[in-house]
């Protein structure tokens, strides 16, 4: 079954869809900051990864995603992020800020998150 | 006013932007601003003219003129002299300066003369401190006045004085210490041409790099500040220059927009650049109006050396172009989104965040509002490099900083030190060494007594403002107390309960103590009431509002409890 890295700081959230994954069978590993996040890239080549942009940390989500991308990782990136909401601009796939795959507003539904997931996992 | 007619104001207002606003009252700062130099006042008809002309009602109008002090509806003298009262004006004896303006003019502060020649009021910080006491003749700042210049400058007044429009008298520089800002400033657009090189990404990437924060105050990473405004997706993105040096005892960006406005303009460049704006905007505030000639020049200048405009540096996409728009002596306005909200001509009075201005900025598109010294440092780390950047400074406050310092000590004056400096290093370059206190980053910053002074000056330890007032060993707290609570009560933009009451009783409170009528159960209320302040204040004037007189309460207790009530 696939891997599925989730880049985020949001304890309850990561457990929540930790939960939600690995009931349906995904092996799911987890970073708390865009650091740690991009060594687990390097160690656990996940399939699928679940990125946050606002974290407690000095990088966000998006420079993470431009620094897997300017390294030439091609794994699916889904952003999940409410900094729409935060701060009541638009934000989407940006090939050069906003390197990603899919760009997503929380909350998402478990159903339309693991839709999310099934159409980029192997 | 009575003699302008309807005709000329309308002739007056077509001025400004061709008169065509389209609805958009982000002109309608610029309109009034204009009126009021043309006819010295806004009248109940000009506001009528205004309102038809934006597509306003006119009291919408009227609600703009009474926010900002330097709008007045009515008419004043011909010459406005403003005297400034803040601390550091106060300490070089501004008092003296207030008595003989009085009987000079015979007028009290807030009078015109019966002959319509003079007005006379007082204003908060002009940027002067080194140099005070300092004042403002309409346009004009003299520096280092004093009861003999005040008669001299007052007879010249009299005399049509066609020499005194705008400029600046007596002024000094006053660089006392450079450093590899000041010192590499002059390596004309290497920042901006090496930027246009590199991909957005990389630019906010060496920002990022040299982990530049801030140089307003608050210290945000300017790279996460740039990198969301250029995530952000707007047809319309900005990136503002706040040129709304306000706070007491702050004077640093005088210089750099005096004498460095196109490196300035060059880091405004590369943050368009890099976020993606094609327009930037210099908030400049009232009390530099006499810096807004050439400012205007370096903008021109920089166009005709396609600096800004059209394919910069023949880089066919890059398009960017600066503006400037005029404060209009507000204080709160340096705050960023209060700041926004006047630049769409509406009072500054800040916003609730979140939203924060970096996405919801200049007419709801991305912004990005940094401060003058901010864009300066942006321009060098993009031409020398992140690594060289960070061979001054600590971990987390990079680099060095520039310090307006003033008060009681021998060499006021600018200065650049490294962040993580100790304040006793900092006394002892100003030669204010036997200093009982030093007041870092102006009235909303800190207190720090003689028993701190081994503290560094960086954000991991006592936040570096723009500005450091040294408080000599003579010196009463409770005065300086008095000053910055004044100074707070007179600029508090009034949205809040806890900012707009607050600092009016903290002020009697301080009168109360002066006097020695203050019970030490007041005395504790107060603390409560100040510690109220800082958690339900709106925004960051009134939450920093009660640190000087907590600082004082908190380092000067004797001061305090030395008082004894009167007979």
């Amino acid at each position: 079954m696939a891997k599925v890295l989730i880049v985020d700081d949001d304890r309850d959230l990561v457990d929540v869809t930790r939960l939600i994954l690995e009931r349906e069978g995904y092996e799911v590993v987890s970073a708390s900051n865009p650091d740690d996040g991009w060594e687990t890239v390097q160690e656990e080549e996940p399939d699928v990864i679940l990125l946050d942009v606002m974290m407690d940390s000095e990088d966000d989500g998006f420079v993470l995603a431009q620094n897997l991308r300017k390294d030439g990782c091609k794994i699916p990136i889904i952003m999940l992020t409410n900094i729409g909401r935060v701060t009541g601009l638009d934000f989407g796939i940006d090939e050069e800020m906003v390197p990603v795959d899919e760009y997503a507003e929380k909350p998402l539904s478990p159903k339309n998150l693991l839709a999310l997931v099934r159409k980029y996992a192997k | 006013m009575s003699a302008i007619n309807t005709s000329q104001i309308r002739d007056e207002i077509k001025r400004v932007n061709g008169g065509a606003f389209d609805g958009n009252r982000a002109k309608l700062l610029p309109v009034l601003q204009h009126l009021q130099a043309r006819f010295g006042c806004i009248s109940g008809e000009a506001m009528q003219e205004v309102a038809d002309a934006v597509g306003l009602r006119p009291v919408e109008v009227e609600e703009i003129i009474s926010f900002y002090s330097f709008l007045r509806k009515d008419a004043a003298g011909r010459f406005i002299i403003r005297l400034c009262r803040t601390l550091s004006c106060d300490m070089q004896g501004k008092q003296r300066v207030a008595n003989q303006l009085e009987s000079e003019l015979g007028i009290r502060f807030g009078e015109t003369t019966p002959d319509k020649l003079f007005t006379l009021e007082y204003t908060n910080c002009m940027g002067m401190c080194d140099q005070g006491p300092a004042m403002l003749v309409n346009d004009r700042i003299f520096t280092h006045v004093t009861p003999e210049k005040v008669h001299r400058i007052v007879t010249e007044c009299r005399r049509q004085f066609g020499e005194y429009q705008t400029g600046l008298v007596d002024f000094n520089p006053n660089i006392r210490k450079v450093g590899p800002i000041l010192t590499g400033i002059s390596e004309a657009e290497a920042g901006l041409r090496r930027a246009l090189r590199m991909p957005r990404s990389e630019v906010i990437g060496e920002i990022r790099a040299a982990f530049l924060r801030g140089r307003g105050g608050a210290g945000f990473p300017v790279s996460t500040k740039w990198q969301i405004a250029a995530a952000a997706k707007g047809a319309n993105k900005y990136v503002v220059c706040n040129a709304d040096e306000g706070e007491p005892g702050t004077f640093k960006d005088r210089l750099l927009l005096l004498d460095f406005a196109d490196k300035v303009i060059e880091g405004m460049t590369i943050a368009g650049y890099a976020i993606g704006a094609t327009q930037g905007l210099i908030y400049l505030r009232g009390e530099y109006t006499f810096m807004r000639e050439e400012l205007e020049e370096s903008i021109s200048n920089r166009r005709k050396k396609s600096l800004l405009g059209q394919s910069i540096f023949g880089k066919e996409d890059m398009v960017f172009d600066v503006d400037i728009r005029m404060g209009s002596g507000a204080y709160v306005c340096g705050e960023e989104t209060a700041l926004i909200e006047s630049m769409e001509g509406k009072r500054g009075e800040p916003r609730n965040r979140p939203p924060f201005p970096v996405n919801t900025g200049f007419m709801n598109s991305p912004t990005a509002v940094n401060n003058v010294e901010t864009f300066v440092n942006a321009a060098l780390i993009l031409d020398k490099g992140p690594e060289w950047y960070k061979q001054n400074g600590t971990a987390q406050s990079t680099g060095t900083k520039l310090f307006s310092i003033s008060g009681d000590c021998i060499s006021p004056g600018i200065f650049e030190f490294p962040l993580g400096i100790s304040i006793s290093e900092v006394l002892e370059e100003a030669h204010g060494e036997d200093a009982k206190a030093v007041q870092i980053g102006g009235a909303s910053g800190q207190c720090v007594p003689r028993s701190g002074f081994e503290r560094c000056i960086s954000f991991e330890d006592a936040p570096p403002g723009g500005s450091i007032i040294v408080i000599g060993p003579d010196r009463d707290m409770l005065d300086v107390a008095e000053n910055f609570l004044e100074f707070f009560a007179e600029e508090s933009c009034g949205q809040c309960i806890p900012c707009r009451k607050g600092t009016q009783v903290l002020l009697e409170g301080v009168r109360l103590l002066r006097r020695g009528d203050c019970s030490l159960e007041y005395l504790a209320r107060l603390r409560k009431l100040s510690a109220s302040m800082k958690i339900a204040s709106k925004c960051g004037l009134g939450q920093s509002a009660p640190n000087a007189f907590m600082g004082i309460v908190d380092h000067f207790q004797d001061e305090l409890l030395g008082r004894r009530p009167k007979e």
